[in-house]
């Protein structure tokens, strides 16, 4: 059998002020609060109120995806570790995540509606298998190798829009 | 070239959500060793296959708009149509509750859950250690009133933030695109809101120095509102017997380090009202108090 080459998938989610769902509904508005506590350190002269000006003229603000980020990792644990809307063609939600990076998008200290965030999910590892017209086919990486004649379970699905082959080896 | 690195693929839609002209200029397939070049081979061929079924379909739709002569405000709308973004904020704004996507997919067909609960930041605990390995520290810091001769201020929030044993903090490495483990990556970072006697308590290790600065711990100080009242610095005593001392360095020891007096934020700290009160030993760890006062 020749090697599989073993992907990795990432999702990318954004949540903005017109999100429905209550999960995502708790990541905007905790990470908004956040981005005002935080974001004092980096304007205490208040001279800004957008997070593109804080990028733009104020040294370190860039560390603000990280330091907002810790207010809605607790959201990530209530997961359970699956990668959310993201589903295979049985509507099942098929992929693990333990890595994520948390973005702001923009804001706006007088605007909650200029919040925009993004949820960077990286899945576990896949083997990829093979492409199916417009689907792809992954099984899962599995500490234990497959004995002779031993069948591998697969999954079946196609990429949306923000979700992409993050790596390839 | 090392086999088992990971390499970052890009995969992208041949029709472009704004609608403008892609196409294919050229490509080549790298000239590395053979293994990687049969895996991007591979991948290349897949695209090249997708790519020249999409390309067909295209040109003879664009053919046969020339033959029906359609207007250009019709292959306008057809791409308003197709657009998956909304420029005003970058969201998609397909009306389907769940995902955020509008590709044609099998949308989540599972039973309800898992329920989400309103949860604190992952800031809000006292103890902040994260698994991080040196001399325990537990840190008693009294905020006081600067504009109420110094009365314990209850109910306001209090930040801690510094570097672990080996002089890094939890943000490194979290700046450019790295992903982490959501589990450890705010290590020795906390937050804590006083108590009616102005205290709060976090359990966490001492800490260790870098380059050009003395021991320190940071410190932001914000009312029960979330408004910031003070971004200051704790600094640690020092000379024989000291816990700087007792500690030396961790494994780095104390060649290079930055005393108080030459610490650029603590040099003009004539009165020492920044340096905290420590005591303890490395092995029964060690205790820090401090009171601040910050104008609420």
């Amino acid at each position: 059998m020749t090697a599989k080459k073993i992907i990795t998938l990432r999702y990318r989610k954004i949540i903005g002020i017109n999100n429905n769902n209550a999960w995502d509904k708790l990541v905007f508005t905790d990470s908004y609060k956040e981005f005002k506590m935080q974001s004092q350190l980096y304007n205490q002269e208040k001279k800004y109120h957008t997070f593109g000006e804080l990028i733009h003229f104020s040294p370190g603000a860039e560390k603000l995806h990280f330091l907002v980020g810790g207010a809605i990792t607790n959201y990530l644990k209530q997961l359970g570790e699956v990668i959310p809307d993201i589903t295979n063609n049985l509507g099942l939600h098929f992929l693990k995540f333990k890595h994520f990076r948390f973005e702001l998008i923009n804001s706006d200290l007088q605007d909650i509606e200029k919040h925009l965030v993004a949820l960077n999910f990286y899945s576990e590892d896949l083997y990829f298998l093979e492409q199916i017209g417009p689907y792809l086919l992954t099984s899962k990486v599995d500490a234990a190798p497959l004995k002779e004649g031993e069948e591998e379970f697969t999954d079946l699905f196609i990429i949306p829009p923000y979700l992409t082959i993050h790596s390839i080896k | 070239m090392e086999l088992n690195r990971y390499l970052p693929n890009h995969i992208f839609p041949l029709t472009n959500p704004h609608c403008k002209n892609l196409s294919i200029q050229h490509y080549h397939l790298p000239t590395q060793q053979p293994q990687f070049t049969a895996i991007q081979t591979s991948l290349t061929q897949n695209l090249a296959n997708l790519l020249s079924t999409k390309i067909m379909e295209r040109k003879n739709f664009l053919r046969s708009l020339l033959i029906g002569a359609a207007s250009t405000p019709a292959i306008l709308n057809a791409c308003k149509k197709s657009s998956v973004i909304d420029d005003s904020v970058g969201v998609t704004t397909t009306p389907t509750g769940g995902s955020s996507t509008s590709s044609c997919v099998v949308a989540p067909t599972e039973t309800e859950g898992p329920f989400p609960t309103k949860s604190p930041a992952s800031y809000v605990r006292s103890d902040i250690t994260d698994g991080r390995s040196g001399y325990k520290l537990t840190a008693k810091i009294v905020i006081g009133n600067s504009n109420n001769g110094c009365a314990a201020l209850a109910g306001a929030i209090v930040d801690i933030w510094h570097c672990d044993a080996e002089g890094n903090y939890s943000e490194y490495g979290n700046t450019s695109m790295q992903s982490t483990n959501y589990q450890s990556v705010h290590f020795l970072r906390g937050r804590q809101t006083t108590d009616s006697n102005g205290l709060v308590t976090f359990t966490s290790i001492f800490p260790g120095w870098y380059s050009g600065r003395a021991t320190h711990i940071h410190v932001h100080v914000y009312n029960a509102a979330g408004t910031s009242l003070k971004v200051t610095q704790i600094a640690f005593p020092e000379g024989s017997g000291s816990a700087v001392a007792l500690v030396n360095g961790y494994s780095k020891g104390m060649s290079g380090y930055t005393y108080n007096k030459n610490d650029n934020v603590f040099s003009d700290d004539t009165t020492g009202i920044q340096i905290a009160t420590v005591s303890g030993s490395t092995s029964a760890g060690f205790v820090l108090n401090i009171q601040l006062s910050v104008p609420a």
